[in-house]
């Protein structure tokens, strides 16, 4: 395609910037300076702003060898699986390491222009679907996963063999009050890890002014040890698209996206390929089904290699082609949203439970919980565990059920010494500790939270504070720096639990540690700089030795 | 009670309670808006009165009675009925870590006032708070970029504490969105386009990022030539001499030489904004080539030195000449663009009425 042809092809579309540098970085293999300045003229983008924005994204590459050159993935599991090595075996080929590629049930995923190969070292790469969750081992009823494993499921032909669109069909024939209705009393809330109620939300985009409104899926799944949302969008891609045009429906909104991940190239296709089924047969696009006035165009935007896009401000600048620093709140997106207009911003898992719901009825969904809990949770499970992948859990499952009995315990017979949770957000639980419930009442109750259900498991052999470095490392790299307690507090935070050590003795080093973590708790502006001390706070409660041993280094 | 400015007399009174006192304001003010108004000395660092707020300092945070976290007070608008906290132990404390965190990953503190407007806001804040700058050490952020060869504007991003103030100033203020912020976290650095010098930039030499910035990351550098001079910095209130917007500035000098401008944040017509030429081209004052008394040119093309008297007298015989050898369509008057109204509307009246013409125009559109 020449420059002409791709800017216009995008440049009428809404929130154009992303597929415009897409496909300019996919022609090229790097953004060149020239890029720059016609992308800029073209969408009217000051010159300096859109240089700033792109070297926000750490998969965009501004030289060559760009996008064909391998991006290892070194983090939180894979380098406990070789990743580090891996990298070293493929530095020759211009090789660079990335963050958590949600992989993590597998061996080292490398990412290679738009293939990802999966492999121990670089023999064994090869590029495979991504595996799909084992049957439910506790014989436990599912909503999520209920028929993800029913063959051809991601087709509309088999997601049709199995109650697809029926839901869809069910709410156009009632009201979409009813729907709202329906929805609140599931008790279905945010699976992306915040647990907003989702009946709530979409109420308030209902209610709202202004118009167009839009639906979001946020499939921007950053969160290390969570792969949950690839799992769902590769086997079961209509269940999302299904969810989302019902949000549209009860909302009256008209227009929807996915910001999807970078790191899923192949899910991309295969969601496109199930937009387009959708489109063909008027399950999207306009009039759906028949229905005047019901109109819903849904879009893919991908993102490009930056975790805070996931928080939901800075993924609507994101999308909006500004610098992705998240918002100030409030206003909140369902009255300021994309474009400032009345917005939904839910996650996969949320959106794709809801043909689920509506077909079987909000009583039905709350019984699939234990005890008081309405609902299930997917649980991404990783690290040192002899099954890893995703399960669907009923809130309120004990922990120790899904680690031991379900997936297997740590392999070659070690013993767990401790998890993480909200992949890392969470930071760890250990000892006693691991005998919570699968719950935000009871996790919250130890200092942590269950999150986006990403849970990173560690035997006994690892230094913990090596992992909590690889933890706060992480942060480090994705804060945005913005505010000032995150990006300078992620940095002193990583710096003192580095190997090389802080030079403090260990009183100093527990006090300073504990204030910077402090004042990021209460200050900072988003959940990145909210949740990074709960690494150094959990590591302190559970390892005081370790901490001990590694300040007086 | 302290009342809001232009509350209508029949709206509803809106009130919230800041440290125990009940303040009235009006909808749409945030709550630092509030606290400044009854001089609650909220401490800020990325904070311009002038710019949208930003949130990204969070020495503004307050606390609010039934909101877990302290909020910022820059972006965080006054409801009625609220109760909100602007000096508690632990808000202090947090500040105090804050200042510490900042004066970590900064290698100076101690910057010269000709350097800029609000260069003195960092230094002033951690000796307020007794804040200790050899705290949390580690690496520091930011890359000089001393090399850049602009005569104005200094970038020594040694000292740059990624408040963006600069960079927002450009946008919102200048239009000029000649610099951005690249990479992130704590690798973040403020950039013009693809890294070139500010001469290969969209930077009109403004000098609003100089004047904004809280630590004198950015500064004047034609300022700062008179960084030796022994005598005390003086500020005169002044209006700029070159076009006729009038732009207040206060004239900064050291003993009998002006060293520096500044523009005046609270000038009606400029809040804060200079031009290139009336915040760095002010060396004619002290030039040996300025000229002191009027000089007319004789016969022979040469100047001679003059009095007013004289020189007025001299230009008045010209116009006489003209107007009687040639008739009034002769005469074109174009007034200076220097000039302010008063000065233009005399230079009409003079074309029109002394001179008998309409051809009379300013220099700003011929």
């Amino acid at each position: 395609m020449t420059d002409k042809e791709i800017i216009a092809k995008w440049k009428n579309e809404t929130a154009p910037l992303l597929p415009v540098l897409h496909a300019f970085h996919d022609r090229d293999e790097y953004i060149s300076e020239d890029t720059i300045r016609t992308v800029s003229s073209e969408l009217k983008i000051p010159v300096a702003e859109l240089f700033a924005t792109i070297s926000f994204y750490h998969h965009f590459s501004r030289e060559l060898p760009g996008k064909q050159a391998p991006r290892v993935c070194t983090g939180n599991v894979c380098c406990l699986n070789g990743g580090t090595e891996l990298l070293e075996e493929l530095k020759s080929d211009g090789a660079t390491p990335m963050p958590c590629a949600g992989r993590c049930d597998e061996m080292v995923p490398v990412i290679k222009g738009d293939k990802v190969l999966v492999g121990k070292n670089s023999s064994s790469l090869e590029c495979h679907a991504s595996p799909l969750p084992i049957p439910n081992p506790g014989n436990l009823e599912e909503c999520i996963f209920r028929y993800i494993r029913e063959k051809n499921r991601s087709t509309l032909d088999g997601y049709q063999n199995n109650h697809g669109y029926a839901a869809l069909r069910q709410t156009i024939k009632s009201s979409p009050e009813n729907i709202l209705q329906l929805i609140t009393e599931s008790k279905l809330a945010g699976r992306g890890g915040a647990g907003f109620p989702t009946g709530l939300k979409w109420k308030s985009v209902a209610e709202a002014n202004g118009t167009p409104k839009s639906i979001i899926c946020n499939a921007d799944e950053g969160e290390p040890g969570c792969f949950k949302d690839r799992a769902i969008m590769d086997h079961d891609p209509h269940a999302l698209i299904e969810g989302m045009t019902i949000a549209a429906y009860s909302t009256g909104s008209d227009r929807g996206f996915i910001y999807l991940r970078y790191e899923y190239p192949e899910t991309e296709g295969t969601l496109q390929k199930a937009i387009d089924e959708a489109a063909q047969n008027n399950l999207l696009g306009e009039e759906i089904l028949g229905v005047e006035g019901f109109n819903f165009d849904l879009q893919i935007r991908r993102g490009a290699g930056a975790y805070i896009c996931g928080e939901e401000g800075s993924l609507l600048n994101s999308l909006e082609g500004k610098h992705p620093f998240p918002r100030n709140k409030p206003p909140f997106p369902v009255t300021h949203g994309f474009e400032n207009l009345p917005t939904v911003v839910n996650n996969v898992e949320t959106l794709a439970s809801v043909p689920h719901i509506v077909r079987k009825g909000p009583d039905w969904y709350q019984s699939l919980g234990m005890g008081e809990h309405a609902g299930t949770k997917v649980i991404s499970l990783s690290g040192d565990i002899e099954r890893p992948g995703n399960y669907e859990v009923p809130f309120g499952l004990p922990l120790k059920t899904l680690l031991h009995d379900w997936a297997g315990g740590a392999p070659k017979g070690k013993e767990i010494m401790a998890v993480t949770m909200a992949g890392l957000s969470g930071g760890f639980l250990s000892g006693d500790d691991l005998g919570v419930t699968l719950d935000e009442p009871s996790i919250r109750s130890k200092g942590s939270f269950l999150g986006a259900g990403g849970i990173i498991v560690f035997d006994e052999t690892r230094d913990m504070v090596k992992v909590a470095h690889s933890a706060m490392e992480f942060f480090a790299h994705e804060s945005c720096g913005k505010c000032f307690p995150c990006r300078i507090g992620t940095q002193r935070l990583k710096e003192r639990l580095s190997e090389e050590g802080s030079g403090l003795d260990a009183l100093e080093w527990v006090k300073e540690v504990d204030e910077i973590g402090e004042v990021m708790k209460a200050t900072s502006a988003c959940g990145l700089g909210i949740a990074a001390p709960n690494v150094t706070d959990s590591l302190q409660k559970y390892f005081p030795e370790a901490i001990s041993n590694h300040a007086n280094k | 009670m302290i009342s809001a400015k232009d509350v209508p007399a029949n709206a509803r009174i809106l009130t919230v309670s800041v440290d125990g006192e009940l303040v009235e304001f009006k909808d749409g003010e945030t709550i630092y808006e509030v606290a400044d108004r009854c001089s609650r000395e909220v401490p800020t660092l990325c904070y311009d009165p002038r710019l949208e707020a930003f949130g990204s300092c969070r020495l503004c945070v307050v606390e609010v009675e039934g909101i877990k976290n302290p909020v910022a007070s820059c972006t965080t608008k006054a409801t009625d009925g609220m109760v909100i906290k602007t000096r508690t132990n632990d808000i202090e404390q947090y500040r105090k870590t804050l200042l510490e965190m900042v004066a970590s990953e900064n290698r100076n503190l101690d910057i010269d006032p000709l350097a800029g407007y609000a260069s003195q806001e960092l230094g002033k804040l951690i000796e307020r708070y007794e804040a200790r700058p050899d705290r949390f050490c580690g690496k520091q952020s930011g890359k000089t970029n001393q090399e850049d060869k602009n005569p104005f504007i200094l970038r020594d991003y040694d000292n740059c504490i990624s408040c963006y103030r600069c960079v927002r100033v450009c946008a919102e203020q200048e239009g000029d969105h000649a610099i951005n912020i690249i990479n992130r976290g704590f690798e973040t650095q403020i950039s013009t386009e693809f890294g070139n010098d500010l001469r290969d930039s969209q930077c009109t030499f403004c000098g609003q990022c100089v004047q904004t910035c809280p630590t004198g990351a950015l500064s004047d550098k034609k300022a700062l030539r008179a960084k030796e001079l022994p005598e005390e910095i003086k500020k005169t209130r002044s209006v700029c001499p070159y076009c006729g917007v009038g732009c207040t500035v206060d004239i900064l000098s050291k003993g009998d030489r002006v060293v520096g401008i500044q523009p005046a944040m609270d000038g009606p017509a400029n809040e804060g904004a200079l031009c290139i030429k009336g915040q760095y081209a002010f060396d004619f004052v002290h030039h040996p080539d300025r000229l002191k008394k009027p000089l007319i040119r004789q016969e022979d093309g040469t100047f001679k030195e003059s009095d007013w008297d004289e020189a007025l007298d001299a230009a008045a015989k010209g116009y006489k000449k003209v107007l009687e050898e040639n008739g009034r369509r002769s005469i074109y008057g174009i007034a200076s663009g220097r000039a302010p109204h008063e000065a233009a509307y005399t230079m009409q009246k003079f074309i029109r009425s002394n001179c008998g013409t309409n051809y009379i125009d300013n220099c700003s559109r011929s």
